[in-house]
């Protein structure tokens, strides 16, 4: 693998981290495992990619535009969580309807299947004449930095009353209720935070490959969950400060297994075959989870 | 204090399963008072500790708590006033959280939820001192996960955590019927201190017979659906669990022998 070829598995790795901090949320926090990120992630990509090519004076700004992409990700999961909480509508079918619904509605942002993002100034533009750094290093440099902000704010967020409250929620309802939490709204915040967060990730993404399409939101939810599994089983431990780092080490370590796997001769693997070799990179981490319970399991707590 | 005003409650209302839970239930708490509940399985005693706390589904009737009717109150409303203890040990506390963590959960239940952070120094020594009245160490293991408590530790710790704050009322629903004798005996006695020492008004469901004629001030008997007994004072003094059944023949016009009922 060459450097311009690392330095692009990190620029990936980095913005599907921002997911994964997402997937944190819902899966290891809410016990919420919420599978609108599908439909969520494509959502940010097409209403900032539709802003950007806009030409609005001020909303077609990248940055402003992968903003509002973040509040329209942040929609998404409030509804998938509404239908849960209010409904009654089990978790994870709240999530596909949502995703599912999304799927159209992408299409009808965008006014078609794709939006094209070439000759537009993105937020990844400024990167572009940096005198003492190449654009893709400047790139991968900022997009570290910025899951790095996501991560500590997260962290913070988690250690305050509320985020305490949103911890007791997933690990026990019924106590956390008894103690004042009202779980409903916990789901609420966090499966729409979370959302927001496949959003920017979906927005960034588009950025980063020049186009916005509705097809990108699938195997979503697989490469956010591969990552935290391989996160937490690689660094488990209870801290949360921890868990939120061992999720970004996660992608990073699960892109380059995929890198390398995809791009060896030996593996005769191509392009195509990500979603399958993602999928038995998860089903692999989950049986040596399995085997080694009592002694590893123990220690990480819950099993996704 | 507590005020239930014929309260009914029906399961799986319509369907061929429904079950009439609770029958038209009157009854009146004083302030500072401990009741015991006992009655077989199915009675209504959990029912009708459970319509205070706001699980159960109360289809007619209304419960008045401090003087707020809050009959229509979501559980973790009636939190401010109200606290519990579970039978179940693990249901009391947050085993993926350490001790710290659950202490500052449950410090946050008589008062709003901020985005300060939830645990500082000055919680940290509240529960440091809280935790060392229960003479188990766990004032030492603060960061510890609570998943690492046994039982009867974790049940402390969850009574601990319904009496931190401006709790008003305590419902305990079995809360030592889990626990092996010598840890249910040390519950109990821990319950008993905290509640003389906060001036609490108690409700407590229990199995035994002879604890419930022992502890507190008043019995309350559920059967069917409905209270049959409540006795207090020194008609309660005198009585001991064969009297009890004895009452329960001469009123109910049958044995009670539910296997399920602890007569000792």
């Amino acid at each position: 693998m060459s450097y311009y070829e690392l330095m692009g598995t990190f620029e990936l790795s980095f913005i599907f981290a921002i997911l994964a901090l997402g997937t944190f949320i819902t899966f290891k926090i809410l016990d919420f495992p919420d599978l609108t990120v599908e439909g969520s992630f494509p959502f940010g990509a097409s209403v900032a990619a539709v802003l950007i090519t806009s030409e609005i004076p001020i909303i077609s700004n990248a940055w402003l535009a992968t903003l509002i992409a973040a509040f329209a990700g942040f929609g998404a999961g409030y509804a998938t969580a509404i239908l849960n909480v209010k409904f009654k509508i089990l978790h994870i079918l709240a999530g596909i309807l949502i995703a599912t619904a999304l799927y159209s509605i992408n299409i009808r942002v965008m006014d078609g299947p794709n939006v094209p993002l070439l000759g537009v100034d993105t937020v990844f533009t400024v990167f572009e004449d940096i005198e003492y750094m190449k654009s893709f290093e400047a790139k991968t440099l900022f997009l570290g930095a910025l899951v790095l902000a996501i991560k500590f704010s997260l962290d913070a967020f988690l250690a305050t009353g509320v985020g305490l409250s949103m911890r007791a929620s997933g690990s026990n309802a019924e106590m956390a209720a008894a103690n004042g939490v009202d779980v409903g709204k916990m789901r609420l915040i966090g499966v729409g935070v979370a959302n927001a967060l496949a959003a920017t990730a979906g927005a960034l993404f588009a950025q980063t490959i020049g186009a916005s399409d509705a097809q990108s939101g699938v195997g979503m939810i697989i490469i956010g969950l591969a990552a935290v599994i391989i996160g937490m089983s690689l660094l488990p431990s209870r801290l949360m400060w921890h868990a939120t780092f061992a999720v970004i080490v996660g992608t990073v370590v699960y892109r380059l297994a995929i890198a390398a796997a995809l791009n060896s001769d030996a593996t005769g693997l191509n392009a195509s075959d990500l979603q399958m070799v993602t999928a038995f990179l998860v089903i692999f981490v989950l049986v040596v989870q399995h085997y080694s319970s009592g002694f590893l399991a123990r220690k990480k707590g819950r099993k996704l | 204090m507590i005020e239930l005003n014929d309260i009914h409650v029906v399961f799986n209302a319509g369907s061929a399963l429904e079950t009439r839970a609770l029958k038209g239930v009157n009854l009146k708490v004083p302030k500072g008072e401990f009741i015991t509940v006992i009655g077989s399985n199915g009675a209504g005693k959990s029912t009708s500790l459970n319509s205070i706390a706001g699980i159960a589904p109360v289809s007619r009737g209304r419960v008045i708590v401090d003087g707020h009717d809050i009959t229509k109150w979501p559980v973790h409303k009636r939190s401010k006033i109200i606290s519990r203890v579970f039978q179940d040990p693990k249901m009391g506390t947050c085993e993926d959280l350490s001790i710290l963590e659950n202490y500052a959960i449950a410090c946050g239940r008589t008062k709003p939820k901020g985005f300060g952070f939830a645990v500082n120094k000055d919680l940290k020594e509240q529960a440091a001192e809280n935790l060392s009245i229960l003479g188990l160490g766990l004032e030492n293991r603060l960061n510890d996960k609570v998943g690492l408590l046994s039982g009867g530790q974790r049940q402390a710790v969850s009574l601990l955590m319904a009496t931190t704050g401006e709790t008003k009322v305590l419902l305990l629903d079995e809360h030592t019927a889990a626990l092996d004798p010598k840890t249910a005996a040390f519950v109990m006695q821990l319950t008993k201190d905290l509640v003389a020492k906060l001036n609490l008004t108690v409700v407590m469901v229990t199995h035994s017979m002879s604890q419930a004629l022992h502890t507190g001030d008043r019995t309350i008997m559920f059967h069917q659906g409905k209270i049959i007994f409540d006795i207090a004072g020194k008609e309660r003094a005198d009585m001991e669990v064969k009297d009890l059944l004895e009452l329960f023949k001469k009123d109910q016009g049958e044995e009670l022998s539910d296997d399920s009922l602890l007569l000792g």
